[in-house]
């Protein structure tokens, strides 16, 4: 166990993690320089397209110093806040983490964020500072920035460029120096973290584990405590990187657990796992359910597609358990699902996963929260879907989702995030400085407010040097109103929006004037109304088509005009009916960017 | 009965909005290409050989020498079977036809005559690239008459930067023309106009404009006895073009020269070549119609002119279809015996129509 390092990668988007993590498996030999796809551990391909790593995928490597051998498990993390309970998990199974500094742009908020999870977890953390090959590289300055706005000793942190494959073996030698070994005991009842799963077509829900205590091995009666379930182990083994099945999994470890489990939805991430006939006493701590945070709805343009949609859905969950989705009905998209996400990024992940990989065309409606109705008949209600919120009379209370809202932030943005917060009816809490660069700011938010554009307006104000987190906080009344939207006098069922009574005017004559711009002019004038309940709040009138006239028809060439015709006819698979107007499908999402046009 | 047209690619010079297949080119070139022409005429064995409508267009047929236009109208004339009321129109440009030019196409057998009159305003017709002026293109029209011709036909351009098509209008029917042809200005790709318009060196009327002054023209030629037959047709009683209507209304035609397109009256469509090389080695091409895609075809022809379609005439029945019922209810489409017509009122929005009813 004391030839054992289990650590991680933590760093800002774009400073060069998963490089680093390439170079390292391609320097202990784990993986042959010619077989090397770039990046290897993010291995979709959605993942590498935006840059950023969603799924963990763990790999073990050997490395020989001192002519000791050592094995390196590196675990990698999800980097956004979407995400913040797996990163949580991830580093719980650690006892150490590389921090990634980019040479030439410097402490970053995520640098931070990240810097500060891993010492929440009690991680060793070691500042790495990458890119040195750029022409703008300021390594000293970089090297002060961690000193002083992180607070870790940078002295004597390698200076690398993972890019070009300088100086990785400092970073091995860091990992085998500084990180400590796991501590744990084999003989003591069996103790495992669950950090992550994926599904396997043969074997599977597949389970990441990070064994504290005791040994795991193909035959054992195992117990999920969190959940209840039990199950017999088929098969131990370690990521290398691909799978390589092991005989046994001991203290100090890490490697996947598969024991016949359906689906990863019965896999829940954070839940210990013991032995049935000698059950640890005590579970890990940190467990959590995971809960959506956002809903909306999913449809095909192609109304006929709703059964590939489905399929579709059902083979993400696979592989994703925190997505949950049940059948919708909406008048203006036909069938759908109503789904829910952890968060915006994942989903638009999702979304975009369903275009890409299933080739499907989808159309999301606005995300929304989940709130809690009172009735004034005394039923107790939960909405996610801003379309089935009773008619104002029905109404007693609405409550909606509250967040702990936590900000860090330099001091010179002080003002504007607190303009923001209070503009998103955020209520302070609490302001510490906590050094000469680092404010942090504390205020509880309404969650419904910042699934929108929050991060996005927060990242721009403070030239991206924000960071932002938050944790759910429980439900608060609100005087929350459902603003629908008419066209030629017919509710659009989802356009609808669960909105605060303050804000309702701006948004109706905002999204009127929106939607003026985006349908186009039909046969008749099309008045667009927003209303609460039955008083209109705004009004915008798309005048009447005057002129669609297809060229002359010249000489008898008919089959050009056809042709075209044709062309706009398959345009027109994009509209959608409502009522006799006929708007685009873009129209749906372009609600939620009226900020961006501002 | 089929119609003929026939192509004359040739030009004195192109228009800055024309998209059409024109060229510019020498008089021995023209030889050559009448020599193809005719030979194609000749060689053409279509089964149906009676002959109810010929049109000669372009380009612009008056530009080349008559000589030509004469021969190939006999050519036709002995290869196919020309009805003796059959209409016969040639397009003209004011500046090139002169008056012998038209006594000799009357004389040949052409009663119908189309200028590409555009406007009467100076400016405008130097603007569009026109080498015409107002008194040539008057002066052409006293000509036709003297020359024998009663059916005379001029087209006017809607949309253009200046000018007063109305009042054009107004011009033309006092000179004795029996037909209109008003045209909306597009901007096609490839042509100088488009290049103009995108640097932003000339600003077009907009849309709500322009329809303004076609309903204006409109209501002002219906005043004056005018029929609208058709979107962009106008005609006095009994001056209906035959040669268009048989486009509109399904009926066979053949099309001779440079990038001619033919119809067989049931599913196949063919067109020459349009460019010279390709047309004198005799490449077509050919597209057999889908029963969807005839369809689609007999609606958009139908909608927009006054003949409408028939109902049954369809392979696949728009009847039940919701849109078709709420247009009919709403009166933008009339039913009358079986046959189904465009509300003329909404001809300035007839693309719309077409594409809800074919969906």
């Amino acid at each position: 166990m004391k030839n054992i390092r289990n650590f991680c990668i933590i760093a800002h988007i774009d400073h060069g993690k998963s490089t680093l993590a390439d170079r390292l498996m391609e320097q202990t030999g784990s993986v042959a320089s010619r077989d090397m796809q770039s990046q290897l551990l993010d291995s979709m391909e959605l993942e590498r397209e935006k840059g950023i790593t969603i799924k963990l995928t763990p790999t073990r490597m050997n490395y020989t110093f001192n002519g000791e051998q050592y094995i390196l498990n590196l675990i990698d993390t999800p980097g956004h806040v979407d995400f913040t309970y797996e990163v949580s998990r991830s580093l719980a199974a650690c006892e150490g983490a590389i921090l990634i500094v980019d040479a030439s742009q410097g402490v970053e908020a995520q640098t931070l964020a990240n810097a500060y999870l891993a010492l929440d977890a009690g991680l060793e953390i070691v500042p790495v500072i990458n890119k040195i090959d750029l022409p703008s590289a300021r390594v000293e300055e970089v090297k002060k920035e961690i000193e002083d706005v992180v607070g870790l000793p940078a002295d004597d942190a390698p200076c690398i460029s993972a890019k070009e494959g300088t100086n990785i073996n400092q970073v091995l030698q860091k990992i085998v120096t500084d990180f400590p070994p796991p501590k744990g005991d084999d003989k003591a009842p069996l103790k495992c973290l669950v950090f992550d799963s994926f599904y396997d077509n043969f074997k599977g829900a597949v389970c990441l584990i990070r064994v504290f205590d005791g040994v795991i091995k193909a035959g054992d009666n195992i117990l999920f405590m969190q959940t209840g379930r039990k199950y017999e182990v088929t098969e131990v083994g370690i990521f290398n990187p691909k799978m390589q099945q092991t005989k046994s999994l001991s203290a100090g470890e890490v490697g996947y657990v598969c024991a016949s489990i359906k689906s990863v939805a019965d896999v829940h991430v954070g839940d210990t796992i013991t032995h049935e006939e000698r059950p640890t006493l005590t579970p890990l701590p940190g467990y959590k359910v995971v809960q959506p945070v956002v809903y909306c709805g999913v449809f095909c343009v192609d109304g006929s597609k709703y059964n590939e949609l489905k399929e579709a859905l059902l083979k993400l969950k696979l592989n994703d358990a925190s997505l949950q989705f049940s059948p919708e009905v909406s008048q203006a998209l036909g069938f759908g699902f109503r789904c829910g996400f952890l968060g915006l990024l994942h989903l638009e992940i999702i979304t975009e996963r369903l275009e890409r990989e299933f080739n499907l065309d989808i159309i999301t409606t606005a995300p929304s929260v989940s709130y809690k109705v009172l009735k004034t008949n005394g039923e107790e209600l939960e909405i996610s879907n801003p379309a089935s919120l009773p008619s104002p009379v029905e109404i007693d209370k609405i409550f909606e989702p509250i967040v702990k809202a936590s900000i860090f932030t330099p001091p010179a943005y002080v003002g504007s995030v607190m303009q923001l917060c209070q503009d998103k009816r955020g209520e302070y809490k609490n302001m510490v400085y906590l050094d000469a660069n680092r404010v942090r700011l504390e205020y509880s938010l309404p969650l419904g407010e910042i699934i929108y554009d929050f991060f996005d307006k927060l990242k721009s104000l403070t030239k991206g040097y924000a960071s932002f987190d938050y944790e759910m906080d429980g439900f608060a009344p609100s005087k929350l109103v459902k603003l629908d939207i008419l066209l030629n006098g017919e509710k659009c069922d989802a356009l609808s929006l669960i909105v605060h009574e303050d804000s309702a005017y701006a948004r109706g004559r905002a999204i009127t004037e929106k939607l003026k711009t985006i349908i186009p002019r039909q046969l008749f004038e099309v008045p667009i109304q927003a209303a609460i309940g039955n008083k209109i709040i705004a009004r915008e009138t798309i005048s009447a088509l005057r002129k669609d006239v297809l060229a002359k028809c010249y000489g008898g060439d008919i089959t050009r005009k056809r042709k075209l015709l044709e062309k706009q006819k398959e345009g027109k698979k994009r509209m959608r009916q409502i009522g006799s107007v006929e708007i685009p499908s873009e129209a749906f999402l372009s609600i939620l960017k009226l900020d961006d046009d501002k | 009965m089929i119609g003929i047209y026939v192509h004359i690619p040739f030009c004195e010079s192109k228009c800055i909005y024309c998209a059409f297949a024109s060229f510019v080119r020498d008089e021995n070139f023209q030889d050559r290409y009448f020599e193809y022409l005719n030979k194609e005429i000749k060689n053409c064995n279509f089964p149906d050989r009676e002959v109810a409508s010929i049109y000669f267009g372009g380009g612009t047929p008056s530009c080349v020498s008559e000589k030509q236009i004469v021969k190939t109208l006999q050519t036709i004339k002995s290869a196919f079977h020309v009805l003796p009321e059959a209409e016969i129109t040639i397009e003209c440009n004011p500046c090139s036809a002169s008056l012998e030019k038209l006594k000799a196409y009357h004389s040949a057998g052409f009663n119908r005559v189309s200028f590409g009159v555009q406007s009467l305003n100076d400016k405008m017709l130097k603007f569009l690239g026109r080498r015409h002026t107002k008194a040539q293109a008057l002066a052409a029209i006293e000509n036709a008459k003297r020359a024998g011709f009663d059916n005379i036909s001029a087209d006017l351009l809607l949309g253009l930067p200046k000018g007063d098509i109305q009042n054009d209008a107004k011009i033309l029917l006092r000179s004795g023309v029996k037909h209109i042809s008003a045209y909306m200005l597009q901007i096609e790709d490839g042509t100088r106009l488009k290049g103009m318009v995108e640097r932003g060196e000339i600003k077009l009327p907009d849309d709500d404009a322009v329809v303004k002054k076609y309903q204006k023209l409109t209501d002002f030629l219906q005043k004056n006895g005018f029929l609208q037959y058709e979107i962009s047709n106008f005609a006095l009683k009994g001056f209906k073009s035959k040669h268009n209507y048989a486009y509109w209304t399904g009926q066979a035609y053949l099309g001779f020269g440079l990038g001619a397109h033919s119809f067989d009256g049931g599913f196949v469509r063919w067109a020459n070549a349009d460019n010279f090389e390709d047309y004198f080695l005799g490449k077509q091409n050919k597209e057999v119609l889908s029963s969807s895609q005839r369809d689609e075809e007999v609606i958009m022809l139908g909608l927009r002119c006054d003949a409408g379609f028939r109902l049954d005439a369809l392979n696949a029945s728009i009847s039940e279809k919701p849109i078709f019922k709420k247009y009919v209810q709403d009166n933008i489409l009339k039913v009358q015996d079986g046959i189904i017509r465009l509300n003329s009122k909404y001809y300035n929005v007839s693309n719309s129509i077409i594409l809800h009813l074919i969906d």
